[in-house]
């Protein structure tokens, strides 16, 4: 290690250390206070604020209720990000269908494992619908969801192989960008919802002074729903879900297919 | 200086360290994925260090209001006790993006070393062709 690279370690250490000092003096000063945020504090008055009903976003999960309401179109580009993100890697590997059915071998793990997956892989799923459907009130939602869901099918393909899921789940690389469209169809159509019913506001969840267009109902007999929030929680969860599946399948594909995919 | 207040001090200086040690390795690394693994540790850090900002003393809840039925005075001692919901609203965003970042990279570099034969950073810049 020479005495540039000493100097230069010194030197980002030090200018990381004044932007950590930047950060925490303009947000909380050296400790945190007992005081809290008065935007914090709007959103934790507000979000569940049955008694006032203006500014609510009928779900008791102060994150959850910023994330598909206040800060809602920032959530929808975030998702269109990781929807490029998972096109990026598409189309890095470009391979066949066909082409990977050949030569595929079914050997996996151990018969332990393999029963050990078994049992683990529909508890994976169950937990990860529970996070989804629950995410308007309990700490969880869609991105969460969805990659717990994802974790089954790299179970799989580590456990069985990656022919295993495409044979005896159906769950090619083609289902896997359908289910991801379908989710983000879906997330597009309850962002323009309102639109179509009239109003110029996007992505609305519950009525606001200023338009009233269209309002969902914040439960559907005992179901709590919170509006939108539901729908786009069980959407993303599938977008999200599918999107890391099909990652995964494409980088579990077999090396040879893929270097001859590339000419190699 | 209560021991509260002097630990809060030595988080940040630890996760400041950190981050400074992850962005000496992303410019230093000599492979592509020494480079991948110190950008996700930076990440990681950073994600670590807004969610450190929300913590207030005297937070003891996370920001979920626990009955669908609140009296007023439920919501006002929610207010008084939940940490702050920004900067993890904030975070689950940012760590769904540093993860799809994260796949296209390793995407990349795996292509570059399909092709390439190397992550070594020298050795493909001195590749011709």
């Amino acid at each position: 290690m020479s005495l540039k690279d000493a100097v230069l370690g010194v030197a980002m250490a030090v200018f990381l250390l004044m932007v950590s000092v930047v950060v925490v003096l303009g947000g909380t000063g050296w400790t945190p206070s007992t005081e809290i945020r008065p935007l914090a504090k709007f959103y934790l008055e507000n979000c569940f604020n049955v008694f006032n009903r203006t500014w609510w976003a009928a779900s008791p999960e102060a994150v959850t209720s910023m994330l598909w309401d206040y800060r809602g179109i920032d959530t929808y580009y975030e998702t269109s990000v990781f929807f490029l993100a998972v096109i990026g890697g598409v189309t890095i590997f470009r391979v066949t269908e066909a082409k990977l059915h050949r030569k595929m071998d079914d050997v996996g793990l151990s018969l332990i494992v393999k029963t050990t997956t078994r049992m683990v892989f529909p508890l994976v799923v169950i937990v990860s619908a529970s996070v989804a459907l629950h995410g308007n009130l309990t700490p969880g939602g869609g991105f969460q969801a969805g990659v717990i869901l994802a974790v089954g099918p790299l179970l799989l393909i580590a456990a069985f192989s990656r022919s295993f899921l495409e044979e005896n789940l159906k769950l090619s690389k083609d289902r896997c960008l359908i289910i991801r469209s379908v989710g983000l169809i879906a997330i597009a159509l309850l962002v323009a919802l309102p639109l179509m019913a009239g109003s110029l506001s996007l992505m609305q969840n519950q009525a606001k002074p200023w338009s009233q267009a269209l309002q969902l109902p914040e439960a559907v007999g005992p179901i709590w729903t919170s509006g939108t929030l539901l729908f786009f929680n069980v959407a993303e969860f599938l977008a999200v879900g599918a999107g890391f599946t099909l990652l995964f399948l494409l980088l579990s594909a077999p090396e040879e297919e893929l270097k001859r995919a590339i000419g190699l | 200086m209560t021991i509260e207040s002097f630990l809060q001090i030595c988080g940040y200086l630890v996760l400041a360290a950190i981050m400074a040690i992850s962005l000496y390795g992303i410019v230093k690394g000599r492979s592509l994925i020494k480079k991948l693994i110190a950008l996700t540790i930076l990440g990681d850090a950073a994600n670590a260090l807004i969610v450190y900002i929300g913590f207030r003393f005297g937070a003891k809840y996370p920001p979920v209001l626990p009955s669908l039925t609140p009296a007023p005075e439920d919501i006002s001692w929610f207010v008084s006790v939940a940490v702050d919901p920004v900067p993890q609203c904030l975070v689950i965003t940012a760590i769904v993006i540093n993860m799809a970042i994260t796949m296209f990279l390793v995407f990349t570099v795996i292509q570059v070393y399909r092709i390439y034969g190397t992550t070594m950073v020298k050795k493909i810049s001195r590749l011709r062709g």
